[in-house]
């Protein structure tokens, strides 16, 4: 059984959708919900990225809880600004575990900790993203203005990233506060992972929020970040599952780690 | 495309058009072609094309730049953005009423 992360701490699980096949083994392990969310997609190719999603986060909580994946019940926390079940999704309570589940394209990945916790990533979109600077906080926006183009979508989805892990930490969710706060920090100063990531690593955190923010190093062609709750200047970050991208067509029944 | 005459806003050869430039929005958007060919009747969010909070965030915004109408300030249930169709429907409307009223 794996440890919880201890306070200021938290573990990071990558998956590449494209090395796995989902097949009878792995969809026995959903629940009826998570069956329906999958049929009510239009295209197998989310059907398929939110069915491998789905069994990779019980998969990895199972190793935490010491229950298998199927016997896991997820329930809503209510949204701590209007109360709404829209909050963080969680196990019952008593395990003490927190986590966030994230995927975009080929991309999932899912944080854990002892503490509240929020995860995001996002593909970068192939069109332009700039009608979404009018979101941003004015401090964030303007780092952006002196920016070509290219450079200046590339802040815009590190700008969502980060502003949708603090709010996947605290529960409030984009449709409360995006733009909020500031979340970019000073351009060049340490504020994420440099390299792939391993185990037991202290990274340099922005508090943003009340909560403690990092970029997370992403595939080619993503973004990522992570927070954690409390305002600290860093986290001891473990990269359980770095990224391992598909080199191969995948092999039947090979396990959704 | 330029020099063809517009449909009278409010009609619903209007609304077609205008599910068709929604349609490119959300192919740009996403980066997904296949999102150009999606029925009236496909849901936008949660199931359907399964958009998430960055590319539905994008939409709109792209929406208000193209349209000038911000369907999350006006509609706060967004039971606008149940489908393609009801987006569609609330986006003419919104354009029309905004012709009738002279802005």
């Amino acid at each position: 059984m794996l440890p919880v992360p201890p306070a200021g701490c938290a573990d990071v699980w990558w998956l590449d959708i494209g090395t796995v096949t989902v097949g009878r083994p792995e969809l026995a392990e959903l629940s009826l919900e998570e069956h329906k969310r999958a049929a009510s997609f239009a295209f197998r190719s989310d059907r398929r990225r939110y069915t491998a999603a789905h069994v990779m986060l019980r998969r990895v909580l199972s190793g935490y809880v010491d229950s298998p994946p199927s016997s896991l019940i997820f329930r809503r926390e209510p949204c701590p600004r209007c109360g709404k079940p829209t909050g963080r999704p969680a196990l019952p309570f008593g395990y003490g575990l927190h986590f966030s589940l994230a995927h975009s394209g080929d991309a999932v990945v899912i944080a854990v900790a002892g503490q509240q916790v929020g995860v995001d990533v996002e593909q970068q979109p192939t069109g332009c993203v700039c009608a979404l600077s009018a979101d941003m906080n004015a401090t964030d926006a303007e780092w952006g203005r002196p920016l070509a183009e290219a450079a200046r979508h590339d802040l815009v989805i590190r700008w969502w990233v980060r502003s949708e892990a603090v709010l996947k930490c605290t529960g409030e969710g984009i449709g409360h506060e995006v733009g909020g706060f500031p979340v970019l920090g000073r351009p060049g100063a340490p504020n994420g992972l440099a390299g792939p990531g391993g185990p037991d690593q202290l990274v340099p955190a922005t508090p943003v929020h009340g909560t403690s923010l990092i970029s997370l190093p992403a595939p080619a062609g993503y973004q990522a970040a992570l927070a954690l709750a409390g305002s600290s200047t860093a986290i001891r970050l473990s990269v359980q599952a770095p990224w391992a991208p598909a080199t191969r067509a995948p092999s039947r029944g090979a396990p959704v780690r | 495309v330029t020099g063809l005459p517009r449909p009278a806003a409010g009609t619903a050869e209007a609304d077609r058009v205008i599910a068709d430039e929604l349609r490119q929005l959300l192919a740009t958007a996403t980066g997904r072609a296949e999102l150009a060919g999606i029925t009236l009747d496909t849901p936008l969010f949660g199931a359907g094309v399964g958009l998430d909070s960055l590319t539905g965030t994008l939409l709109l915004r792209q929406v208000r730049q193209r349209f000038g109408v911000d369907v999350a300030a006006e509609d706060l249930n967004l039971d606008a953005l149940a489908t393609l169709g009801t987006l569609a429907s609330f986006v003419g409307d919104r354009v029309a009423g905004a012709r009738a009223g002279g802005g």
